[in-house]
């Protein structure tokens, strides 16, 4: 590996743009991400900006238990995100529908029979620190090598 | 009559500013919005559906999960709509305390709103110093009830942790600090000449108009109806002598005024609730029986409704949930939206009426 790329690697690690969008959840897990945001946990000072815009986004937050509402519509959301990119889940409904997955109910889980997912976060919602270190721990690896791995 | 209508612009599902999918579709000429519409569905689960035939202890979590911003109102509406069919008994010192945490839930909701609010006229300095202060509230809630979100703090007949004597020190303390940098924001928000353009006179809902659509909530009182407090009609309220606050002006700024007021009003209640704290026991038991009620009570957004049928093993047979979003986001599309003379202001206005996708579909 170059040193070209070792820079690279180091440099894009440091600046990670993140978009978060909500499947069908009960919320409690968007609060938690957005809490991330704020001066305590201050998930800015390691070089992420949560601005939810798909268009530049590396990092999708994936929240909720997959409703029929995003059927299509999460797939051309995740196809809208330029190369490379990675999708975590956020809490326990985007892995197994939580207490949503009951007979009767509308959503389809797991969030990863419709995109890729790289990481998960259990919790019903997890902790804010919880949340923060899986995107610090996804941070590093999004980048790591791309043009390498391109050729 | 014939309308020019340039173009249709829809906002969403996935929008830089709003925590939860939604689709607004603006009508506009030129920037100006004519008309606008609201399309829901993306958070459908059919909670509802879930519900129906099961026991009360797996229905009260699940009700918990209909909205996860404010859901001590809604364990503590679905609780006392049980306690009411089976007339189970609350000991003094737990309606106090179930008091107390729903207060510091609304405290934390209404700090999010205008949190979101004041990111999307962007002025973050604010929204990030408000950010930092629910970190606070949301302390003192999980010190009393365990759990920062989704506490299941109220069960039939009482709550389940007492308040330590360190706690309410605590508290007292945390309140303190918080009512202190509250007042400060509040003014940095009523003197903003910057917020004043972005908020004052746009989105103007009127009495009238809140009252065609049914506002609820801190909208309904922001445009002059403090009567819509589901509260006034709250025993352990009653007994507290609460008197809900109202402003006249019904635009942006008077709705997130009226939630810093609101917060002012809970850190006095929770205090009045502290100073006349009884000793004495937090669970008085009790075994949920059959019946039916409607139950009323007030969430953060506006009067929350359950309607609820058990058997006598204390099975929901039926349950239906009127969520006070759903009043309000009609309000804003068909009266705050109408007239809004920018599609930047489109959102602000959204956003100002506090829309929560999860509990309107559940």
């Amino acid at each position: 590996m170059s040193l070209l790329q070792k820079v690279k690697n180091f440099v894009r690690s440091k600046s990670i743009h993140v978009a978060y969008v909500d499947v069908g959840s009960c919320n409690g897990c968007d609060i938690e991400v957005l809490a991330c945001l704020s001066p305590r946990y201050d998930i800015e000072q390691y070089g992420i900006y949560v601005h939810n815009n798909p268009r530049e986004a590396d990092i999708l937050l994936v929240i909720g238990a997959y409703t029929p509402g995003w059927e299509e519509k999460l797939r051309s959301l995740w196809d809208k995100i330029p190369d490379p990119k990675v999708a975590i889940a956020i809490g326990n409904c985007p892995i197994s529908g939580c207490v949503f997955n009951r007979p009767h109910s509308l959503i389809d889980p797991p969030v990863a029979k419709h995109i890729p997912i790289a990481a998960q976060v259990p919790g019903c919602p997890p902790r804010p620190t919880e949340i923060l270190s899986a995107v610090l721990a996804m941070a590093p690896v999004v980048f790591k090598d791309y043009e390498v791995k391109k050729r | 009559m014939k309308r020019t209508v340039d173009v249709s612009i829809p906002l969403g599902p996935v929008h830089p500013c709003w925590k939860e999918p939604a689709r607004v579709k603006c009508e506009t000429r030129g920037e100006y919005v004519l008309s606008a519409e609201v399309e829901l569905g993306y958070m459908k689960k059919g909670i509802e559906r879930i519900m129906r035939g099961r026991p009360w202890q797996e229905v009260m979590f699940l009700a918990e999960r209909v909205c996860g911003i404010c859901s001590v109102i809604h364990n503590m509406v679905f609780i006392e709509a049980l306690e009411s069919i089976s007339n189970i008994p609350v000991p003094d010192r737990a309606a106090l305390l179930r008091v107390v945490v729903n207060e510091l839930d609304r405290m934390q909701s209404h700090i999010l709103a205008n949190f979101s609010y004041c990111y999307t006229i962007e002025h973050e300095t604010l929204g990030m110093y408000l950010l930092d202060v629910r970190e606070n509230v949301m302390d003192e809630l999980e010190r009393i009830t365990g759990a920062r979100v989704t506490c299941a703090y109220i069960v039939p007949g009482g709550v389940r942790f007492d308040l330590r004597d360190e706690d309410a020190l605590h508290l007292r303390a945390n309140l303190a600090a918080i009512e202190e940098e509250i007042t400060r924001y509040t003014g940095m928000f009523e003197n903003g000449p910057l917020i004043a353009l972005r908020s004052r006179g746009i989105g103007v809902l009127t009495r009238e108009a809140a009252r065609e659509a049914c506002a609820v909530g801190p909208t309904a009182r922001a445009s002059g109806m403090p009567e819509t407090d589901r509260r006034l009609r709250h025993p352990t309220y009653q007994k507290l002598g609460f008197t809900p606050v109202s402003r006249e002006e019904g635009d942006n700024y008077a709705r997130i005024m009226m939630r810093f007021q609101e917060v002012l009003q809970s850190i006095a209640l929770i205090r009045t609730c502290l100073d006349t704290l009884p000793e004495g026991p937090i669970r008085g038991g009790g075994i949920p029986g059959a019946g039916e009620t409607a139950y009323s009570g007030e969430a953060p957004r506006g009067e929350l409704s359950y309607f609820i049928k058990t058997d006598a093993a204390g099975r929901v047979l039926d349950i239906a949930i009127q969520t006070p979003s759903i009043m309000n986001i009609e309000a804003c599309c068909h009266y705050m939206l109408k007239g809004v003379a920018s599609l930047a202001d489109v959102s602000s206005t959204f956003v100002s009426s506090d829309p929560c996708i999860a509990c309107t579909e559940r």
